[in-house]
């Protein structure tokens, strides 16, 4: 990890940030403006107070006019009081244009998401790289975010720079009077040396630091690792569904072991306090004690300077004020900021390998014939595919060709490419081999979206959204009110919609809405047949979608289901093989290929067919009771 | 929590006093050492002097701060062992405690409550250790100011108590804007968050199919708008609360000076005792507002804890450790009847099980079906004692079982429940459930039982891979079969008396549950056994089954006996057949 992190140059890593600046405020360049503006005004005001205090010392330990003493007196508490309203002005302003700024980032991201090709969403490298990214914010506030406060800090910090500079410059030109004894302070290399030493040691402060920096950045994502698993052991009894599991198999004893060991990670015997006692404990220390020996070398020159009489005691509080916070402070901090910056570009360079994902699926421009008759056919001619990543094949070169109107059931044990078969249909992935043509053209051809509306899904793993009924149904604020009722009774919901107090507009779950419902199993499997039903798509495709019904529901699925399908083309998934009964063609997959297609009739009687098989195993038990 | 804390981790309290003796230490060293020096550059005191006030402030303050920088590097470790070992008690707490504690609202609630207190490092279980030592800072700080202060002007004294008051207050109030509304923040911070994050992860498929991006951006933004108004609205709140503080600090400090510079004129102060005490002001007003903001979040924190312990000390209807113990000795045979047994949830008013009377005889293998709702999963339930009937009993034995220790009860199922929880560890610890002594070969043993010897020996690491890849990246990604055999290995390796199985096969494909049929009943050999399922297939190995409606056991007997009965049984198992059947008859005429 640390050799990775040396291989962003300086270069790079200003590029780096430059073009996350760009990308988070692309579009909220008013926010970055307040942002400067805000920070430049905080970094050079205090200045503004240290002068006028010394002047006010100077006098009171000088001339000790009443009058001047009155307008310095006005001139302070008046400047600090106006600098105060415009900072506030300022904080308000900004603070309310930049609410939302956090999420707007991760929106950034998570636009990403909903945007590649849905090849990349699957692609275990992609979900590495994500996990990187979002483990190294999590655990270090490395990334996009971090790229707002390195913006702040260097900024002000630069404007902070420039302002002690200007306070500070007279300490190093006043000269010592001569025949004080000390005039050879007065000499440009003594001043130079003194100048170089201020630096060098406000330079072993941040260079300790960032020591400790990278010792704590190597173990990131064992750190990582031990929050995930203390959210998880930690919390093992809250949890509703392994509530039953931690009773009947005595858990919480398993869990122990987890929180109760003084030598994790962060607990008192652990790595991180044993690196804080041992090397990292001694290198902060000594960080501090640089930090101090810096304010007593301040003091010591400052004091000595005023002393031979260069100037006022006024002006001593001003210069150590103004020294202080030009090294200790400003110059410090430009230091680690910078080093800061270029720790994150390596974090910033998975961001953008991961926004740069390109789009890679070819994008047709066919429209598809939005036919009246719903005249369609599908053809898989030699397709194979691999998943990315992978070695071996998921679908083996399969041909299959199937028409409109007809009901196509694919049958094949856990892992045999039912669900491969769906997601090229749909072209979620595009094949590795051969093609897939739809009225006889490569379905690349097609403009995708408009491809992706030939096809209703009902996914087994299907999602619904924690938004209003209807909204899921139609997948939009505005829809056609009637059509979704309509679909959502027939599909069999319709009894439970009537009980809604606030029928299509009932929110379900409870996590954008507290007042939401929550829908049983089957309930939600019917919600998510009515939205594929909206959608009204010739091709409806149905994955398992009987799976969490009793065999009463079951039933009336499988009756109704000509009657919802209607004149479309309906695939169905199912290890319940009684649903191949009512399709004309059952396609049986195995390993990859397809093994077997021709209707049930046909397949059933070939015995030595894996249909057979798979019937078998399921039909006995019904059968015997008829023999 | 100092009791636990000088339990467990004894350190903290000591850091916490020493941690406030030092900041208030280097605060009085930085105080005091401007208006020193100055003090001597003014007097022109000898060089060697000055050196040497230079030096012991430097000296003084480099002690104070290393010690404190040594002690601040892993002080917050042993604050983190603590909150752990507390959220481990929960932890404990939340899984052991009676089941049917888990459906009391008020217990729920402040568990979640609890639970919040130890989440992180924010919570009031670590986060008062802090709060504890800036309190005691402040209290020694403005104690020493105070001092300071009264020994050159009351007055002064009373004008910073007096504005600092009057901060506090008013901007307890207007920075309580959001506070007050929090509950309306709360709803639109939870809707941004919610569609914000709802386009990514295992929504891919749909959103791509249904073209449901637009709707969910549009979501989006309008959150975004509700969320950005409101931080609007708040912040002109704020601007008022800034503003009456800096007229505030404008009086006060006008008065400090106008009094200060009166006394450097008129009472003979330097100008370096000017500074020192006008410096003093400054903090010392600071502290005021601070230590009540600091005494509010104590309370608060305080009030955290106090729920913790609530938690912990949560009462337990079950009888454990103070129940009779029951140990399971080979070859022992055990008759579980119940006996009128009815149950209810709490705060419901529908009965779930009515008056249902049941001899469950050793070694007897039980099916129960029914429809979705029909009360199948909390029969089993009440069997396994996770809940206790609300009229009847449950006996073992002729022994009502709530008289037993409940932990020991539980040894004596094993179950296969239709939630699947993959630990994160590895697949020896999760079929023995056990992270401490593991018997490899009988892990193997069940592993090749439930049909899962293959995908196992296909790992690199074999038993030891590790599973859930939401904690461990790397994790071995089992398929919903592969997981649901899993389960059924668990249960196997646990070798119990009574195996509880609730729909173990509803993941798998029509061969691979044929399979686990086929194996059920060597897997059941010698134990007495429940089976749920929807696929009235399987009740075929059972010697009983029974008919679950609407809470009542509507049918019971062997399948024949239902059959032949032609209830609602043969009813179910004609519609689920019927595909099925109609095949038949159609090959034998073939």
């Amino acid at each position: 990890m640390n050799n990775k992190h040396d291989s962003v140059s300086a270069k790079e890593a200003l590029k780096l940030n430059l073009r996350a600046i760009r990308t988070i405020y692309a579009t909220r360049k008013k926010v970055l403006a307040l942002r400067l503006t805000k920070f430049a005004f905080a970094a050079l005001t205090p200045y503004v107070g240290i002068r006028l205090s010394a002047l006010l010392l100077d006098e009171l330990a000088g001339a000790r006019d009443p009058k001047v003493l009155t307008a310095l007196v006005l001139w302070i508490i008046g400047s600090a009081a106006g600098i105060t309203l415009i900072q506030s002005l300022l904080d308000r302003w900004h603070d309310g244009e930049q609410a939302g700024m956090y999420i707007h980032i991760d929106h950034i991201m998570s636009g990403k998401m909903a945007s590649m090709d849905y090849a990349d969403v699957e692609d275990t490298e992609t979900y590495k790289l994500l996990s990187v990214i979002n483990q190294s914010r999590q655990g270090g506030g490395w990334g996009l975010h971090h790229v707002t406060h390195n913006l702040n800090n260097l900024w002000s910090s630069l404007f902070s720079l420039g302002g002690g500079v200007a306070l500070t410059v007279t300490l190093f030109t006043t000269p010592v009077p001569e025949g004080s004894g000390l005039a050879f302070l007065n000499s440009p290399w003594v001043t130079a040396g003194v100048i170089l030493l201020f630096i060098a040691v406000s330079l072993a402060v941040p260079a300790m630091t960032a020591v400790c920096d990278r010792q704590r950045a190597k173990v990131v994502t064992r750190h990582n690792l031990s929050n995930r698993l203390f959210s998880y052991y930690g919390r093992y009894g809250d949890r509703e569904e392994t509530a039953v599991d931690a009773r009947i198999y005595d858990l919480g004893r398993f869990c122990d072991k987890y929180n109760f060991d003084k030598t994790n990670l962060f607990s008192s015997k652990g790595y991180f306090a044993k690196l804080n006692r041992g090397k990292l404990g001694f290198l902060s220390t000594l960080s501090a004690a640089a930090s101090v020996l810096f304010t007593g070398l301040v003091y010591l020159y400052v004091c000595v300077k005023g002393w031979s009489g260069a100037f006022g005691v006024g002006a001593v509080t001003q210069y150590v004020g103004a020294v202080t916070m030009l090294f200790a402070g400003s110059f410090r901090n430009i230091l680690s900021e910078l080093s800061d910056m270029k720790n994150n570009a390596y974090f910033l360079k998975l961001v953008f390998r991961f926004l740069d994902i390109p789009n890679r699926m070819y994008q047709g421009s066919l429209t598809v014939e939005k036919r009246r008759d719903r005249d369609y056919e599908i053809e898989f001619k030699n397709v194979s595919f691999k998943y990315p990543g992978a070695d071996t094949y998921a679908l083996k070169n399969v041909s299959l060709k199937f028409k409109v109107g007809q009901r196509l059931a694919v049958v094949g044990r856990n892992g045999s490419g039912k669900t491969t078969f769906i997601k090229l249909l749909c072209r979620l992935y595009d094949p590795t081999e051969g093609e897939i043509l739809l009225n006889g053209i490569d379905i690349r051809k097609y403009d995708y979206k408009d491809y992706m509306g030939v096809f209703s899904v009902v996914f087994q793993d299907f999602r619904l959204f924690s938004l209003p009924v209807g909204e899921n149904v139609a997948g939009k604020v505005d829809y056609h009110r009637a059509l979704a009722e309509s679909c959502i009774r027939d599909s069999g919901l319709g009894d439970r919609l009537d009980s809604l107090e606030q029928g299509l507009d009932t929110f379900l779950g409870k996590d954008y809405e507290t007042g939401g419902i929550d829908l049983s199993g089957g309930e939600k499997q019917k919600l998510a047949l009515a939205r594929a039903l909206y959608k009204n798509a010739p091709f409806i495709i149905l994955d398992e979608p009987t799976a969490a019904l009793d065999p009463v529901a079951e039933a009336e699925v499988y009756q109704s289901f000509d009657k919802i399908v209607g004149d479309k083309t309906a695939i169905y998934i199912s290890h319940r093989l009684s649903s191949c009964r009512f399709c004309d063609v059952v396609a049986v997959f195995d390993g990859g290929a397809l093994v077997q297609m021709g209707s049930h009739d046909d397949l059933v009687a070939d015995e030595n067919g894996q249909y057979h098989k798979l019937w078998h195993a399921q039909a006995q038990y019904y059968a015997e009771e008829q023999v | 929590m100092c009791k636990l804390a000088r339990k467990y981790e004894r350190v903290i309290p000591f850091h916490c006093l020493l941690m406030a003796l030092l900041f208030v230490g280097q605060q009085l060293t930085e105080l005091y050492i401007a208006p020193t020096v100055l003090s001597a550059v003014e007097r022109h005191v000898p060089l060697p002097r000055l050196f040497l006030t230079i030096g012991g402030f430097t000296l003084l303050l480099l002690l104070l701060r290393t010690v404190s920088t040594y002690l601040n590097g892993f002080i917050g470790y042993h604050r983190i062992t603590l909150r752990m070992f507390i959220a481990g008690l929960l932890n404990r707490k939340g899984c052991d405690t009676s089941y049917v504690n888990r459906f009391d609202k008020k217990y729920m609630d402040l568990k979640q409550n609890a639970g919040s207190y130890v989440g992180s490092n924010s919570g009031a279980a670590e986060a008062i250790w802090n709060t504890l030592t800036v309190f005691l800072q402040y209290l020694l700080g403005i104690a020493a100011y105070a001092a300071i202060l009264a020994s050159v002007s009351l007055p002064i004294l009373l004008v910073i108590v007096a504005t600092a008051l009057v901060s506090f207050f008013t901007n307890r109030y207007l920075n309580a804007y959001e506070y007050r509304h929090r509950e309306e923040l709360a709803a639109i911070e939870r809707k941004l968050w919610y569609v914000q994050g709802a386009a990514s992860g295992d929504a891919a498929k749909d959103i791509r199919i249904f073209g449901l991006g637009n709707w969910l951006e549009e979501l989006y933004q309008n959150a975004l708008s509700a969320f950005r108004a409101f931080k609007i609205k708040s912040q002109k709140v704020y601007l008022l609360a800034n503003v009456i503080n800096l007229l505030l600090t404008f009086f006060r400090n006008g008065f400090a000076y106008a009094y200060l510079i009166h006394g450097v004129l008129e009472g003979g102060l330097s100008a370096s005792e000017f500074l020192l005490y006008f410096n003093t002001v400054g903090s010392a007003t600071w502290w005021i507002t601070d230590i009540l903001n600091t005494a509010g979040y104590l309370r608060t924190q305080s009030l955290g804890i106090s729920t913790i312990r609530e938690a912990l000390e949560y009462p337990e209807p079950f009888k454990f450790e103070d129940g009779r113990p029951l140990t399971h000795a080979e070859g022992q045979t055990y008759e579980l009847k119940l006996e009128n047994v009815s149950f209810r949830y709490p705060g419901t008013d529908r009965d779930v099980l009515k008056n249902i009377s049941l001899d469950f005889r050793p070694g007897e293998k039980l099916a129960v079906v029914g429809l979705n709702g029909a009360g199948k999963t909390t029969l089993v339930k009440v069997m396994t004692g996770l809940l206790d009937p609300t009229e009847g009993r449950v006996t073992l034995n002729g022994v009502d079982i709530r008289d037993y220790d409940r932990r020991d009860y539980y040894k004596l199922f094993s179950a296969v429940f239709q939630h699947f929880s993959l630990l994160p560890a590895s697949v020896a610890e999760n079929v023995a459930q056990d992270n401490e002594k593991i018997d490899e070969e009988r892990v193997k043993d069940c592993l090749g039982k439930a049909g899962l010897s293959e995908k196992i020996a296909s790992l690199p690491e074999g038993i030891h891979a590790k599973l859930n890849r939401h904690v461990y990246e790397d994790a071995t990604a089992l398929s919903g079969g592969e997981t649901q055999r899993l389960m059924l290995a668990r249960a196997l390796y646990k070798d119990a008396p009574f195996l509880m199985l609730d729909e173990p096969t509803a993941a798998l494909d029509p061969i691979a549950e044929s399979e686990i049929y086929e194996s059920y009943n060597e897997m059941t050999a010698g134990k007495s056994a429940v089976f749920i399922s929807h696929r009235l297939a399987s009740t075929r190995f059972c010697n009983r089954i029974l008919l679950l409606q609407e809470g009542v056991i509507a049918e019971e007997g062997s399948h024949r006996e239902l059959m032949a009965k032609g209830g609602i049984y043969a009813d179910l198992f004609a519609i689920q057949s019927k595909y099925y059947r109609e095949e038949d008859s159609h090959e034998q005429q073939a």
